[in-house]
């Protein structure tokens, strides 16, 4: 070819050929250097913020008192600040004639931009719905930080803010000082709590088996009707055996039921007693207390601790107030076993489907078709996914399971509604393509010349398959994988009509027989991230929440997939590189 | 010139003016008929009769699609004894070999006529059980094609899918194979490291190891040397000498020198034929045919 061109042009001139800009590629290089730099900052940049925020959630804050001018007081700590250019009319607002004036010269000073921040003062109850104020810094008249201003954490209602006054056993007062009422609270919050977690133990354990018995005894009575009519022997002896287990339980949940009332009473023995900003006494029962902690007085380390503390919380309680406290880890457990199950589906259905269409089936237009209709189910918008397995998986298979296997516990489905299997198995099937098409691509990838060779040794065609293919393909099937864990783990749309749930009652693998129930729904970060940024009725104090479980969703994939990448590696390095 | 080659096979024997008849204006005779596609005969020596042959190739003709790759080709290959196929790129060397054992099968488009036999039993007969026939014949790839696993785990490949379990049997495949193969003394203190990190020549030896493992009747070699030194091919050729005997060995090479040195019997074809056959020496000091003496010579194309 060379030879060709040089006697095609024998009228070149040596050193008349110039190359164009282009030719030499310096602007590409330029273009496709930006391009990258501009998706590396928006990934880091999305990182970063998610990061930043996520992490400093937990960070102990100071607590604020500030006095505003027309002489009310707000105690908590400040979210954030904003400037902003205040309108005529909010200084109409400021009664005192005077300050009204100093107001508006003070706005004008600062060529009419005002600052006004955002305090969350906590202290919600039943009249007190809000929990976060805006204070206009005109209006501020006295900013502190009472040294014994406390942060308490309380399992309902979140948190207290407030100076204790005093310390209450029972109704009687036996403290009058904060340090003596922190003293008394030290020395008997853990009691306090543990004394509470044992009356629920025994209400859900020891109340909730009874009750268990019970309702299984009539879902006896219920089978034994489906199965053989009402006025069956069985029926009769269905319902016999039914009354026998209530009157010899019913005594026994009596006993029960007095112990907890009585463990409950002696739990709520301690309590605070606390002044809030606006000079109001409140009960802060120790029960209800989680964490508290004087926030203007405890050191570095000592924040520290409290950090890590509710780090470990957030990770290992179940969440609390409508998902807005406590932790989410119902949700990493449900995310990670979804997963789990979803690769577990996945992965052999694509492996075993990739094989047979490029092993074993003639290449061909249909071949072809099929090829294009897998990666065309890629495109499709995920919640027709979600729609798919609702009506088919839901209401079709598990309707029908329910009617062979579960009749009795009907009108209430068992498999007939969403689930943790039905989920994987939706998300089994979005992610198929994903599998199946870098499984072909890392089959087509094996070199011929291996597969003759195994042939040549008299290997059956699935001999080679298995001794030679699929080894070698074997990081090629990770990447697949890997790329679909990445995509299912985070898929929300689809899940949320297959088997999440704002709040599962139970995890779908427990310590009760038969220890896996696939037909439980479940809690899923994605969709707690979902829920606490728009379903929150606090969504205040849960915006925080979002970036933090934002944070541990993205570290939940990338630390499956740094396991997957691991594996693969390895195998890369077996099979491939041969080392 | 290869391109003239494959043209060549490409048109249907009929009606062939095409490229391949100046070869044959310039060559005269014997490729003149072949390329006007003229019922031909091989040459092959009185000296080839009464030997006793293990494989036995009779009429055999293969096409690729429409493409008529193999001319009805016979002959037979003497027992514990080495043959050569030689003859210009294209004219189907690697294909007849491929037919031997049925890799051929692989290809969708291929088509055969004719039959082969090993020590008697057909190749090409209904029902015949590919793998088991596979199992008998023993393969190298002009290319070394280890598999991406341990030394040790290539060479008894064959053992492992037929089920060996057996640690004392495998040990010894795998003592007596890699000897065989003269590989021993270089590996034989890392076994269970893998075999895509030995030499080219090494993989090559190692895919001879593996093949004599199989302990098959007849060995083929498709151009054995073509990726190596000529160290590592000294090595190869003397190994071949070796088997000699334990085994019949078919084998494709480019290298004059090569076939003369290695093989007892030598076949020449050209564009799908057999042209001649007889005892190496013969074919090359004596041949019946002048193309041959220009091929073996270097004159030809
Ligand atoms: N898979 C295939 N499909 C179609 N045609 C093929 C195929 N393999 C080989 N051929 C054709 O068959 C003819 C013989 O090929 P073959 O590989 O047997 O030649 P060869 O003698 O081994 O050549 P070389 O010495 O270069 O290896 C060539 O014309 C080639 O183009
Ligand atoms: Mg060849």
């Amino acid at each position: 070819m060379a030879k060709d061109s040089s006697q095609a042009s024998p009228a070149l001139k040596p050193g008349s050929r110039r190359s164009s800009l282009f030719a030499r590629g310096e602007s590409m290089v330029w273009l496709t250097g930006s391009t990258l730099i501009l998706c590396v900052a928006m990934i880091g940049g999305l990182l970063a913020l998610v990061t930043v925020r996520g992490a400093q959630t937990f960070w102990p804050q100071e607590i604020l008192r500030v006095e505003t001018i027309d002489g009310g007081a707000l105690l908590g700590e400040l979210v954030k600040v904003e400037t902003y250019e205040p309108e005529a009319h909010v200084f109409d607002a400021i009664e005192d004639e005077g300050e009204r004036e100093k107001a508006r010269a003070l706005v004008a000073g600062l060529d009419g931009k005002s600052e006004r921040w955002f305090l969350r003062t906590g202290n919600r109850s039943t009249e007190n719905r809000d929990g976060f104020h805006w204070v206009q810094d005109f209006e501020v008249a006295r900013e502190t930080r009472p040294p014994w201003a406390l942060t308490i954490e309380r399992s309902e209602w979140g948190r207290f803010y407030g100076v204790p006054k005093g310390f209450l056993d029972g109704e009687q007062l036996t403290a009058e000082t904060p340090d003596a009422a922190w003293a008394l609270f030290e020395k008997h919050h853990a009691d306090a709590v543990e004394t509470g977690e044992e009356a629920h133990e025994l209400e859900k354990d020891g109340i909730g088996a009874i009750d268990a018995r019970i309702e299984a005894a009539r879902l006896r009575v219920r089978a034994a009707e489906l199965d053989h009519g009402t006025d069956s022997p069985e029926h009769a002896a269905a319902q016999k055996r039914a009354a026998d287990d209530e009157a010899r339980w019913s005594s026994e949940r009596a006993r029960l039921r007095k112990r907890v009332d009585a463990l409950h009473t002696e739990s709520r023995r301690f309590a605070f007693l606390m002044t809030s900003a606006d000079g109001g006494e409140h009960r802060v029962g120790l029960v209800d207390i989680v964490r508290a902690y004087p926030a203007n007085r405890v050191g570095w380390w000592e924040k520290v601790g409290i950090y890590l503390a509710r780090w470990w919380e957030f990770l290992s309680e179940e969440p609390r107030e409508a998902n807005s406290e406590g932790g989410v880890w119902p949700a990493i457990f449900g995310t990670v076993i979804l997963t789990l199950i979803m690769t577990l589906l996945v992965v052999p259905c694509g492996v075993l489907g990739a094989l047979y269409l490029r092993e074993y089936a003639k290449q061909g237009p249909l071949v072809s078709l099929v090829r294009i209709a897998v990666n065309n189910l890629a495109g499709v918008p995920s919640i027709v996914f979600g729609v798919f397995g609702f009506g088919f998986f839901c209401y079709t298979i598990g309707a029908g399971i329910d009617d062979v296997f579960f009749a009795e516990q009907l009108p209430h489905p068992t498999f007939g509604k969403g689930g943790i299997l039905w989920a994987s198995l939706t998300l089994a099937l979005l992610t198929l393509p994903v599998v199946i098409v870098a499984t072909e691509e890392a089959l087509s990838a094996v070199p011929n010349s291996m597969r003759e060779g195994s042939y040549a040794c008299g290997a059956s065609k699935w001999q080679t398959i298995r001794r030679i293919v699929l080894p070698r393909a074997m990081p090629g099937i990770m990447t697949g994988m890997i790329l679909a864990i990445a995509r299912g783990a985070g898929e929300v749309a689809p899940i949320m009509l297959v088997g999440a749930a704002k709040m599962a009652p139970s995890l779908p693998v427990d310590g009760s027989f038969p220890f896996v129930h696939p037909e439980r729904s479940f809690m899923h970060l994605g969709f707690h991230i979902y829920d606490l940024g728009f379903q929150s009725p606090d969504a205040k104090a849960a915006e925080p929440l979002v970036f933090t479980t934002t944070l541990l969703l993205i570290g939940i994939v990338v630390l499956l997939n740094v396991v997957a990448i691991t594996v693969r590696g390895r195998l890369r390095r077996q099979f491939v590189e041969g080392r | 010139m290869q391109g003239d080659d494959v043209a060549a096979v490409q048109v249907p024997p009929d009606d062939r003016p095409g490229p391949a008849s100046h070869h044959g204006a310039r060559l005269g005779g014997v490729f003149d008929a072949v390329s006007r596609g003229e019922p031909f005969a091989t040459d092959t020596h009185a000296a080839m009769d009464g030997q006793a042959d293990i494989l036995e190739i009779k009429d055999f003709n293969l096409w690729y699609g429409e493409n008529q790759a193999i001319f009805k080709n016979s002959f037979g290959v003497p027992e514990g004894k080495v043959t050569a196929l030689i003859g210009p790129s294209g004219c189907g060397k690697s294909t007849l070999l491929r037919s031997v054992n049925r890799m051929n099968d692989l290809i969708a488009s291929v088509r055969i006529a004719g039959d082969m036999s090993l020590s008697g039993d057909s190749i090409y007969a209904l029902g015949v059980d590919v793998i088991e026939l596979r199992k008998r014949i023993g393969m190298v790839f002009q290319k070394p094609n280890p598999f991406p696993m341990s030394i040790y785990e290539n060479v008894v490949y064959s053992q492992r899918i037929d089920g060996v379990r057996d640690k004392t049997v495998l040990d010894e495949v795998v003592e007596t194979s890699l000897r065989g193969a003269g590989l021993w003394d270089e590996v034989k203190d890392r076994l269970g490291s893998s075999a895509l990190r030995l030499s080219g020549g090494q993989q090559q030896r190692l895919c001879i190891g593996r093949a004599i493992a199989g302990e098959p009747e007849v060995l083929l070699l498709d151009e054995p040397c073509s990726a190596l030194d000529p160290i590592a091919t000294g090595r190869i050729e003397d190994l071949i000498q070796e088997l000699k005997g334990q085994y019949t060995i078919l084998i494709v090479t480019h290298n004059m020198q090569q076939a003369q040195r290695a093989s007892d019997y030598t076949a020449f074809m050209y564009l799908g034929r057999l042209v001649e056959y007889g005892p190496t020496q013969d074919i090359f000091v004596n041949p019946h045919l002048k193309e041959t003496e220009d091929y073996v010579t270097g004159r030809f194309g």
